[in-house]
């Protein structure tokens, strides 16, 4: 009997397998959200030190990215197929013109600085390469103008100056030498200070990123996410589309608070009724521009008035006069990631009335479309009085309005430039530009609840987004 | 600023004043078409008492003409507790109460009292009762009928007659009071029905004693009246040709939870004015009695300056912040959008009832008698208790806690909704009032608790915990844990010449203390310990019979008989700012521990004078089984759960069961220990020997996994208990995962018995349990004999093991008590403690779980102490683990008859 294998442990197995089991199986479980978006906290490894492998010399920009094509041979022709270069999107067929329509940077005007034809002296310091001037196309197609250093030097030691060369007196080695992962510093350059400086583009994006505090953004201050944590890069292909500049935008070029919060339930049963008509953004970004003020109010029809004196946030004299605004609710709007109407440069207006640079589409009828938080910017620019469309003006190119402060002479040297003609007339009217808001974001403690939509003291105008009343009493969308 | 531009600051105002002025005549007549500022209600006519439009006679307003052209006001009136408050129920009494109302029912916060007629001495009479009050009345009952019914105004200036007359404070004399002079208050439809009730101009007109003039101030800020320097005047462009008012001026409104708060306490609507608190303010006195504050705004965004507050980030109410109305619980009963079904009424078959009130009807005739809970401190209109919606109306607890609450329906029986869901108050609120004493300001001296000081924007304010005491419901009869909080009171009281017992008069506590604006010099003497000529709140109390007897004496003096210090406790109910289910308490230890919140004590008191132990009011639906207890002067209420008759695990026990149990285990691991040794001792100085044995196959693989589930799970339920029964020393583990554990173990437990009783039967191996009667006790006695002698010497066993006769007697007897009496017992009390929760009335078997939990405790100590025993006797095999080694893979060696010595 010695040897016999001993069967009892069987037994004990199957005892233990008895208990276990039922146990097991009755026991309660805390209802673990079925996707843990701390899963999705990025890691930041150590960049490799390109110190000791960069050598010099450089004379120019264009010096320095051949040297890092030696290496990374696909990056420049990678990057010359995304907008980051091209600043133009692809062929939208829009029903309000006859022929396809791309929007960008190069061919289309915003409520801003309204346009950048003619005036690449400026404007291309934001453009990731180098020598954008007249005869474009020959500078584009060159490998070697792609600007490396403006996303992945150390912005301390590098800078742009005009057409998107380098600021003179950099220091193009050091530059390079110091080449990394993009920061936020690196984005934030060109998109914190968008529209000609901080703050004034976007009401969610601003220098108060760079060192966020934990009340700030959610994610960049408490959690010191990148940018390209979740505009996530693939062959310098960065995930995530501006309105603005699309028509329509594919969900899977979008970034989205899905991609870590799946199936993410609130506790609360009440909150999760929401889902379905409002957006992440509506609740947990309750107001825009925290701590530094952004531009909602543009009127280029004050410029160039004689003594007026400038002040950064109320006049300048070669742009007119703003208001900045500062920790203020956004405008809602029913939202399902598009465009219902970019205005394309030539398109008709009624100056008596608004003109949508860009308006949202989406509807209370709209199933995918749910309230969405924007910054509404608002301009008085230039249009022409006859032929009634707006007009792109020549500001900091040559013989510009920022010199001359001539309007006239502005728009007869913009016309050949954008191929639109100038009737010699012009006068400003009222345009509208909506910016999405998705940055900025609020953990639940202070994110919005029930009294700041609904009641009376509740910031949602329903009767405007269709509904007959507050929904708490008149039920929501069917 | 010099005399020139003081005269054209002046100069301009005026400037700005007449353009103004200018601008708004002239924009009058080019009035566009005026927004209504009511949705629904028609412009109407402003009449006064004789009917006549006050527009004609410039008289005040009369809200039962005016709103009576189109509504019952008679009907409103008469239907309305609010503004009965108490007098229909008034009966004279020799007590102090007189009434269920504020009118007649005596409140020691506010502390005047409503002198009765045949009161030897006069304190508040209805007219100055009206001023003092005149803030929380709405007007109609007292504030204009009289306590037998007749029309104030037909009451006779009197002096004599507390409805009738005023205590004058030159003199300390009552006089004559003219109602025809003052006017009377209607009940005043506008302070619930508009939007901007000025409360201000309308207490003014009330503590003036201008009553005829309250309703019509209400009105002066809405743009139908304003104040003059003479009275007032009507404004007549906010009237029409026809005499009706402007629609723009139509502000009549479904009340607001803002109108209810200018009676009942703080509501705070502006979600962004961050909040603030006065400390026990009785201006608030919902707030001020209980800390509920119903607000949507985040604690965290107040300005109040609570302690921990940046966590705090949800609102003070959840019901607010969801933009409930108070109306919306609180509804008029006949209202038939919000009536609640009265199921009973109803045919068993009928689920609804459409016949309901048109608008219409309801519109003209609407019920004021507002539906309301079953609060411990308001008494008015009782029949009326218990009709509101109340949590379960709206919620269901089984879903709502679906998942991770155990035992939900038990919990249900015993622990109302804001036990859990009302865990902190975040506002101050009284805690004592001591009236035996006074201030200089003619104040109590009173204890606030929840704050560490006063003002609560600078002083650290910490809430408070409310305390739990069993509350009644009188629409079920159920008895469950809720939240108060209790407001303990000192009193003077006396007999008076005409046998009435009464509080004594403030004026009358004043003459005693104060003399010309300062305390008595024997008042100082007596009371001013450090002798810096001021009395503060610690020197001010009567902490010695001595003070007592002193002051006695004085009121004595004063003429009162029988006087005596009365000390009671009311509790306040606590049912709003309630939480949702992520910040109520939901962590099982907070109850199942030793130092469980169901009886956490409740400070009554920091002092109190001495040898006066409160009372708790008598008539409330609180039952307060637990004990007062005084600790160097300060009194606690402790609350005593046994007393209620329940049993929270992990809390409760009987400790004589502990202790006995504790000794039987302990007595029987020592005495094997003992046993042992003296075996092991006695084997040791024994040459060794061998000992013929012969393997037999003892038990079946059933037995064994019979054997052996059972042993673990019992084990394990031992354990599992132990963590149930002290969770204090378990903290480690969870309550929930092991109650589970628990539970599913004793299931398999009870299903692996019954199927064994099975197995038994069939294979007629229940004999092996069954003794023999015959001879039985000799050969217990035998086998007991052998385990105190023969197992020392290596005697063999009397009864040898064989695999037909596994047991010896004494097993015989042990095992069949265990199997068929402490297990299925066991079992039986077990099982009944878990399905109490399905089955309610086993609470009502042999004394529920008070004494079923004990039974269960006792018994698992039992079988604890059986274990150690039984594993110590296997060792007395043929050698120590041969019978474990049996039990384990069915062979066991066994002696064979003939043991030899070597």
């Amino acid at each position: 009997m010695k040897n016999r294998f001993p069967f009892w442990t069987l037994g004990l197995i199957g005892i233990i397998l008895v208990i276990l089991v039922p146990v097991l199986y009755f026991l309660p479980r805390a209802d673990k959200p079925a996707n843990d978006p701390y899963a999705g906290l990025p890691e930041h490894p150590v960049h490799v030190d390109h110190k000791d492998i960069v050598q010099g010399e450089f004379k120019t920009g264009q010096d320095v990215t051949r040297a890092c094509l030696e290496c990374h041979e696909d990056a420049a022709a990678d990057l010359m197929k995304t907008t980051h270069w091209t600043w133009e999107s692809k062929a939208f067929d829009v029903p309000w013109r006859e022929d396809d329509v791309t929007i960008g940077k190069v061919n289309q005007i915003n409520n801003f600085c309204i346009g950048t034809q003619g005036n690449e002296n400026k404007c291309m310091s934001c453009h990731a390469g180098y020598g954008w001037e007249a005869g474009k196309e020959t500078a584009l197609a060159q490998e070697e103008n792609v600007d490396c250093l403006a996303c992945h030097a150390d912005t301390s030691v590098y800078g742009k100056g005009t057409f998107g060369n380098p600021a003179e007196g950099v220091d193009l080695l050091a530059a390079a030498q110091s080449v990394r992962v993009p920061t936020r510093e690196n984005c934030g350059k060109c998109h914190f200070d968008g529209g000609g400086g901080n703050g004034v583009k976007h009401g969610d994006l601003d220098e108060s990123l760079y060192f966020p505090s934990e009340n700030l953004d959610v994610h960049m201050g408490k959690l010191d996410f990148q940018c390209t944590d979740c505009h996530v890069t693939e062959n310098h292909q960065i995930l995530g589309r501006m309105l603005a500049d699309n028509y329509t935008i594919d969900p899977t070029e979008q970034v989205s608070c899905e991609q870590c919060h799946t199936n993410q339930q609130h506790e609360d049963e009440r909150l999760n009724t929401h889902l379905a008509s409002v957006a992440c953004q509506t609740c947990h970004i309750p107001a825009l521009a925290l701590e530094d003020p952004t531009k909602v109010f543009w009127d280029w029809s004050q410029a160039g008035l004689e003594g007026r004196v400038d002040d950064h946030f109320t006049y300048l004299k070669i742009k007119g006069t703003f208001v900045y605004d500062k920790n203020f609710a956004p405008t809602y709007l029913w939202f399902n990631g598009d465009n219902e109407y970019r205005y394309i440069l030539g398109d008709k207006i009624d100056p008596t009335k608004p003109t949508y640079i860009n308006k949202p589409a989406g509807s209370i009828e709209d199933q995918t479309a749910k309230i969405f938080p924007f910054k509404l910017h608002i301009a008085k620019q230039p249009y022409d009085a006859a032929n009634n469309y707006l007009l792109q003006p020549v500001t900091s190119g040559e013989g510009g309005f920022w010199t001359t402060f001539d309007w006239d002479s502005a728009f007869k040297l913009a016309a050949p430039i954008t191929g639109l003609d100038y009737s010699g007339q012009y006068g400003f009217t009222e345009t509208y530009m909506y910016w999405p808001t998705t940055h900025m974001v609020q953990s639940s403690d202070n994110a919005l609840q029930c009294d700041d939509c609904h009641g009376e003291n509740g910031r949602m105008d329903w009767e405007m987004l269709g509904y007959s009343g507050d929904p708490i009493e008149w039920g929501g969308r069917k | 600023m010099n005399k020139t531009s003081t005269k054209l600051l002046i100069a301009s105002l005026l400037l700005v004043a007449v353009m103004i002025g200018l601008g708004t005549v002239y924009a009058k007549p080019e009035a566009a078409p005026q927004t209504q500022a009511s949705p629904l209600h028609p412009t109407f006519a402003m009449l006064d008492a004789d009917g006549n439009n006050v527009l004609t006679s410039g008289n005040p307003v009369s809200t039962m003409q005016t709103c009576g052209q189109c509504h019952d006001t008679n009907f409103i009136q008469a239907h309305a507790f609010h503004s009965d408050l108490g007098l229909g129920d008034y009966a004279a009494s020799k007590e102090i109460n007189a009434s269920n109302g504020i009118f007649g029912e005596w409140d020691p916060l506010t502390y005047r009292y409503l002198s009765q007629p045949g009161d030897e001495r006069l304190d508040l009479s209805t007219a100055e009762w009206l001023m003092l009050n005149g803030y929380r009345v709405v007007g109609g009952g007292p504030a204009d009928t009289s306590r037998d019914g007749k029309l104030l105004t037909n009451v006779k200036p009197d002096a004599g007659n507390p409805e009738a007359s005023i205590l004058d404070p030159e003199t300390g004399e009552a006089k004559t009071w003219n109602w025809n002079e003052s006017g009377v208050m209607e009940m005043n439809c506008f302070l619930c029905h508009t939007e901007n009730p000025n409360l201000e101009a309308r207490l003014e007109a009330i503590k003036s004693g201008d009553f005829g003039l309250a309703n019509t101030a209400t009105l002066f800020d809405s743009g139908l009246a304003f104040q003059t320097e003479d009275g007032f005047q009507w404004n007549q462009f906010a009237f029409q040709e026809n005499g009706e008012i402007n629609a723009n001026r139509v502000f009549i409104q479904d009340p607001t939870n803002a109108n209810c708060a200018a009676c009942h306490g703080e509501v705070h609507p502006d979600g962004d004015v961050p909040l603030t608190i006065n400390a026990c303010d009785l201006n608030y006195p919902q707030t001020a009695t209980t800390g509920q504050v119903i607000a949507a705004q985040k604690i965290s965004e107040s300005g109040v300056n609570l302690s921990g507050k940046d966590d705090l980030d949800r609102s003070w109410d959840i019901h607010a912040e969801r933009q409930l109305q108070c109306t919306d619980c609180h509804f008029a009963p006949n209202n038939p959008a919000h009536a609640l079904e009265a199921q009973d009424a109803n045919p068993d078959h009928l689920i609804y009832d459409p016949r309901k009130l048109e608008i219409d009807e309801y519109l003209e005739r609407p019920d004021h008698n507002f539906a309301r809970g079953v609060s411990a401190q308001f008494r008015i209109a009782p029949e009326l208790k218990s009709t509101m919606r109340r949590c379960e109306s709206c919620h269901d607890t089984n879903k709502s806690h679906a998942g991770w609450l155990p035992y939900n329906d038990r919990h249900m029986q015993v622990i109302a909704c804001e036990t859990c869901h009302v865990p902190q108050m975040y506002a101050p609120a009284y805690s004592s009032v001591d009236w035996t004493v006074i201030r200089l300001d003619g104040s109590a001296r009173t204890e606030c608790r929840g704050v560490e000081g006063t003002n609560t924007a600078t002083d650290l304010v910490t809430g408070f915990q409310p305390v739990l005491m069993q509350r009644t419901d009188l629409e079920d009869g159920k008895t469950l844990f809720a939240p108060y909080n209790l407001i303990t009171s000192f009193f003077w009281i006396y007999e008076d010449g005409n046998g009435n017992l009464r509080p004594v008069r403030k004026t009358d506590l004043e003459a005693v203390y104060l003399t010309n604006g300062n305390y008595a010099p024997d008042m100082l003497s007596a009371l001013d310990a450090d002798g810096n000529g001021k009395l503060s709140d610690a020197e001010l109390t009567l902490d010695t019979e001595a003070k007592q007897n002193l002051i006695a004496g004085k009121l004595e003096m004063l003429g009162l008989n029988d006087i005596r210090i009365y000390g009671q406790v009311q509790p306040y109910s606590i049912n709003h700012n309630v939480v949702d289910s992520k910040s109520a308490t939901r962590n099982c230890a907070t109850c199942h521990n030793a130092d469980s919140r169901v009886t956490s004590p409740i400070l009554l008191a920091d002092s109190a004078p001495v040898g006066v132990t409160p009372e708790f009011v008598p008539d409330v639906n609180v039952t307060a089984t637990g004990s007062i207890v005084n600790e160097n002067g300060a009194l606690y209420y402790n609350p005593v759960n046994e007393n209620d008759k329940t049993y929270i695990f992990g809390h409760n026990r009987i400790s004589w069961i502990d202790w006995f149990g504790a000794l039987l285990f302990l007595g029987t691991v020592v005495s094997v220990a003992g046993h042992g040794t003296i075996r092991y001792v006695v084997a040791r100085r024994h040459d060794k020997r061998t000992v013929e044995t012969k393997p037999v196959y003892m038990y079946e693989v059933y037995e064994r996994f019979w054997h052996w589930l059972q042993t673990i799970a019992i084990v394990m339920l031992l354990m599992t208990g132990l963590v149930i029964h002290r969770p204090d020393m378990f903290g480690a583990f969870s309550f929930r995962h092991i109650v589970t554990i628990h539970n599913v173990l004793a299931a398999l437990l009870a299903i692996n018995a019954l199927i064994s009783i099975l197995w038994h039967l069939i294979s007629g191996e229940i004999q092996q349990y069954i003794p023999h009667p015959y001879g039985f006790i000799d050969q217990m006695i035998a086998q007991a004999k052998y385990y105190i002698q023969g197992v020392f010497k290596h005697e063999p066993h009397p009864f040898p093991k064989s695999k037909e006769r596994k047991f010896n007697p004494l097993q015989k007897i042990t095992y069949l008590g265990l199997l068929s009496v402490l297990l299925p017992l066991q079992g039986i009390t077990g099982m009944m403690m878990w399905m109490v929760q399905k089955i309610p009335s086993i609470q009502t078997w042999f004394g529920g779980l008070p004494f079923l939990a004990p039974m269960h405790t006792l018994m698992a100590w039992l079988f604890a102490s059986f274990i150690v025993g039984h594993v110590y006797l296997t060792t007395t095999g043929a050698t120590p683990l041969e019978a474990m080694r049996g039990m384990i893979t069915g062979y066991e060696e066994i002696e064979t008859h003939e043991p030899q010595a070597s």
